[in-house]
C-alpha cells in the first residue's frame, strides 16, 4: 500500500474531512426528517433546501465566547471535548465502507470498538465533574447510569455476532454474511438496536441531556469550540454505532447492483431514519424505569440469544 | 408523595448531604420561576416555590385605566387565553352599572370563551408532551390551534391579546365569514381528534411517566382551594359554568369532566376531555344563535360607587375579581384572584418522594400559566 493512498484515506475519506461531514450531514437530516414528521419545513432559507443551515450554525458556535467556569479545572475542561472526539473518531477507523475502503483492519475490531464506546460514558462524566457544576454533574452521573444499562447488552449482542462467524474482523463478517446469519441474529440485532439508542443517549434514552430536567446534562457549561466538538462527538457516536449495526447484522458493504459503499450508505440512513421516527415519537422514560428495563428484559434476552446462537451453531 | 398537609419546614439532614438545585429561573421547563429542588441522589426531598419575577401590579394599573381600556391590562393576565379574563372584566363591570346585554351577546360570548379554553387547553396538552422530550404531538395541537386563531383574528384583528369582549357587549360585529371561519376549525378538530386520542391517550410511554404520579387527594384540594382541571381530576365536580351560570351557560349541554385517580394522567385526561365539550357547546351556540343586531349596549362613562364580585370558569380554573367603584370613570380598586397562583403550590405538597425527572411532569401537568402567577 503506497503512503498518499494511506494519507488519502486518514485525511479524506473514510477519516477526518469525511467524519466532519456526517456531522454536517447527519445534524441536517435530522433536523428535516423531524421537522417533517412535526409537520413543519425545518430548514430552508440558507442555501438549497436549507442545506447550508449546519454550516451557519456551527460558524454561528465557532464565534462563541469560550466561557470557563470560575471553580472548573481549566485544562481538564478543555481537553475533554477533544478526547471525547478522538476517541470516537478511532471508532470510526476500523469500519469497512467498501471492499477495499478502510483505514485499518485487525483481527480485534470488534473488541477494540466496543471497548473504545464503552470508555466513552467515563469520558463525559469527567466532563460533568470538571464543569464544578450542578446539573452537568448531574448529567455525568446519569452518563454512568446509562453506561451500566446500555452498554452490558451492546457486548452481549455484538458477541452473539462474533460467536456466530467466529471472527472479531469486521471485514471478514460482512464477507461471510448471508440470510442464514442474518436470520440467527435477528433477535441479537434488535437488542443492539435498543442498545445503540441507549450507548448514545439517543429519545426515549435521552436522560443524561434531559432539557425539561437537568438542562443539557454534562454538555451545559460548554460554549464555543469545546461545545462543538462535544456535540460533534455525540453525533459521530451515533454514526459510528449505526455502522457498526449494518456492518455487524446487515451485511454491511454487501448488496446487488450498486457499488458497496452505496448500499452501506443506504443502510446506514435507515438505521438513522429509525432512530429519527423513534425520536419523534415516543417521550423519554425515566432513569429508573431504564434500569429495570435493562437488567429485566434486555440483559436476560441477550444471555438467551447467545444460547440460541450457540445452539444453532452447534446443530 | 403525599404525606399529609404538612411542608416541611425544619431543616433537612446535614450540610453537603443534599443537593440544593435551582430548577428555575433560567431552566428549559421551569419559565420565569424558581423552584428550590433539595435533592437526595435523584430523588426529591424538598421543594419551595419562588415565583415573583415577572410580576406587573396589575390589579394597581387597572386603578388607572377607564372601564373600557382596562379590558386591554385585564387580558393580560395569562395571554394564553385571554377570552376568559376579559369577559369575566365585562362581567363584572357589568354588574357594578347593572347593565344586560342581549341574548346574541352573551352567545357570542361563550362561543368567545370557549374558543379561549381550547386555545388554552391545546398548549396545556403540547406542554405535558413536551415536559417528555417530545416535539410532535405539541406541533401537531398548535397546527389545530391555528385554525382557532385564524378564526380570533378575522374576527378581532388580533390572534392573542384580541380585547373582542368589552363592557356592554363585544367589540364588532361578528360576521358571515367569521362564523365560516369557526365552524372550519370545530370541523378540522373533530376530523383530527380520533387520530390525536388515539397517539396522545394510549401512547405507552406517556401512560408509564403520567400514571400514579404526584397524586392529590381530595382533601388537598379543599384545604389549598385548588381549582380548575386540577381540582376536577382529583374528584371534586366544580364548574362554575354548572354551579352559578353566567352568560347563558344554563342553555348548553356539557358534562363536567371530573376523574378520581388525582394523578397526573388524570389532570392531562381532564384537559384533554374538556375541549370535546368546548366543542360540544361551541356547536350548540352556533346552532342556536338568537337572532339580534345589537352587538353592544351603551355603557355609562362613569359608574355609580359600589361593589361588584364575579367570577367565570376560565381555561386554568375560576378567576375570581373583586371590583370596587367610587362613582369615577374607571375602577377604585381590584383585587383578582387567580387559579395558577392557588395550583402551584399543590406542587410544594405533591413532589417530594418523587424522582427529579417527575418534577417536570408534575409541574407540566398542574397546569400553571405563569401570566396569572405573577399578576
Amino acid at each position: 500500500m503506497d503512503l498518499a493512498w494511506v494519507l488519502f484515506k486518514t485525511l479524506v475519506f473514510p477519516g477526518v474531512t469525511f467524519l466532519l461531514l456526517v456531522i454536517f450531514a447527519t445534524f441536517y437530516l435530522e433536523r428535516k426528517l423531524v421537522a417533517d414528521m412535526h409537520g413543519r419545513t425545518g430548514p430552508y432559507y440558507v442555501g438549497p433546501y436549507g442545506i447550508l443551515q449546519t454550516v451557519a450554525d456551527i460558524f454561528k458556535i465557532l464565534q462563541k465566547e469560550v466561557i470557563i467556569h470560575r471553580e472548573a479545572d481549566r485544562f481538564l475542561f478543555l481537553i475533554v471535548p477533544a478526547v471525547a472526539f478522538i476517541m470516537v473518531s478511532l471508532v470510526a477507523a476500523f469500519i469497512p465502507y467498501d471492499k477495499n475502503l478502510w483505514i485499518v483492519s485487525t483481527p480485534y475490531d470488534l473488541v477494540i470498538s466496543l471497548a473504545l464506546l464503552t470508555s466513552l460514558p467515563a469520558i463525559f462524566l469527567f466532563a460533568g465533574w470538571v464543569s464544578k457544576s450542578k446539573y452537568p454533574f448531574i448529567g455525568g452521573v446519569r452518563v454512568i447510569n446509562q453506561l451500566i444499562s446500555g452498554e452490558i447488552p451492546l457486548w452481549l449482542a455484538g458477541l452473539s455476532v462474533a460467536l456466530w462467524y467466529g471472527t472479531f474482523n469486521y471485514v471478514e463478517i460482512v464477507e461471510k454474511f448471508d440470510i442464514i446469519g442474518f436470520l440467527v441474529n435477528i433477535v441479537g440485532f434488535l437488542i443492539f438496536l435498543v442498545a445503540i439508542l441507549i450507548v448514545a443517549d439517543r429519545p426515549p434514552f435521552d436522560i443524561p441531556e434531559a432539557e425539561q430536567e437537568i438542562v443539557y446534562g454534562f454538555l451545559t457549561e460548554y460554549t464555543g469550540v469545546g461545545y462543538l466538538l462535544l456535540a460533534g462527538a455525540k453525533f459521530l457516536e451515533v454514526f459510528v454505532l449505526a455502522a457498526m449495526t449494518v456492518t455487524l447484522f446487515l451485511g454491511g458493504f454487501k448488496g446487488p447492483f450498486l457499488p458497496g459503499w452505496v448500499w452501506f450508505f443506504i443502510k446506514v440512513f435507515a438505521i438513522y431514519y429509525l432512530a429519527f421516527a423513534i425520536r419523534a415519537s415516543t417521550p423519554r422514560i425515566r432513569l429508573d424505569q431504564l434500569i429495570k428495563f435493562t437488567w429485566t428484559v434486555l440483559v436476560p434476552l441477550s444471555l438467551l440469544n447467545i444460547l440460541l446462537v450457540l445452539a444453532v451453531k452447534a446443530l | 408523595m403525599y404525606k399529609g398537609a404538612q411542608i416541611i419546614t425544619q431543616p433537612v439532614g446535614k450540610e453537603g448531604d443534599l443537593m440544593v438545585l435551582n430548577w428555575g429561573v433560567q431552566h428549559p421547563a421551569s419559565g420565569p420561576m424558581r423552584i428550590k429542588v433539595w435533592l437526595d441522589g435523584e430523588k426529591i426531598v424538598k421543594v419551595e416555590n419562588d415565583p415573583g419575577y415577572v410580576t406587573r401590579n396589575l390589579e394597581k394599573m387597572l386603578e388607572y385605566r377607564t372601564w373600557e381600556n382596562a379590558v386591554v391590562n385585564v387580558e393580560r393576565i395569562c395571554f394564553i387565553d385571554d377570552l376568559g379574563t376579559i369577559l369575566n372584566w365585562a362581567l363584572a363591570v357589568e354588574k357594578l352599572a347593572d347593565v344586560e346585554v342581549p341574548k346574541n351577546v352573551q352567545y357570542f360570548r361563550v362561543i368567545l370563551a370557549e374558543v379561549g379554553r381550547i386555545v388554552s387547553h391545546l398548549i396545556g396538552i403540547g406542554g405535558m408532551f413536551g415536559a417528555l422530550g417530545v416535539a410532535t404531538p405539541t406541533m401537531w395541537v398548535l397546527a389545530l390551534r391555528e385554525y382557532y386563531l385564524d378564526f380570533l383574528e378575522h374576527y378581532s384583528g388580533y390572534r392573542i391579546s384580541t380585547a373582542a369582549i368589552v363592557p356592554g357587549g363585544v367589540r364588532f360585529e361578528p360576521k358571515k365569514e367569521d362564523f365560516d371561519l369557526l365552524r372550519k376549525a370545530v370541523e378540522e378538530t373533530e376530523r383530527r381528534w380520533d387520530d390525536y386520542k388515539e397517539v396522545f391517550i394510549d401512547n405507552p410511554t406517556l401512560v408509564e411517566r403520567y400514571k400514579g404520579i404526584g397524586i392529590i387527594p381530595k382533601e388537598l384540594v379543599f384545604e389549598l382551594g385548588l381549582r380548575g382541571p386540577v381540582a376536577r381530576a382529583s374528584g371534586v365536580d366544580y364548574d362554575l359554568r354548572k354551579r352559578y351560570p353566567y352568560s347563558s351557560y344554563e342553555d348548553f349541554n356539557f358534562k363536567v369532566v371530573v376523574k378520581e385517580e388525582g394523578d397526573a394522567y388524570a389532570r392531562f385526561l381532564v384537559v384533554l376531555e374538556e375541549i370535546e365539550e368546548s366543542v360540544k357547546i361551541i356547536k350548540q351556540a352556533l346552532e342556536g344563535m338568537p337572532e339580534g343586531d345589537k352587538w353592544k349596549v351603551r355603557m355609562p362613562k362613569k359608574i355609580k360607587a359600589g361593589e361588584a364580585y364575579s367570577a367565570v370558569e376560565w381555561a386554568r380554573g375560576g378567576i375570581e375579581y373583586h371590583v370596587v367603584s367610587d362613582g369615577g370613570t374607571g375602577a377604585y380598586r381590584v383585587k383578582i384572584s387567580a387559579p395558577s397562583f392557588m395550583n402551584i403550590w399543590a406542587l410544594e405538597y405533591i413532589a417530594p418522594g418523587h424522582k427529579l425527572a417527575d418534577l417536570a411532569t408534575i409541574f407540566a401537568s398542574l397546569y400553571i400559566c405563569h401570566g396569572d402567577l405573577d399578576r
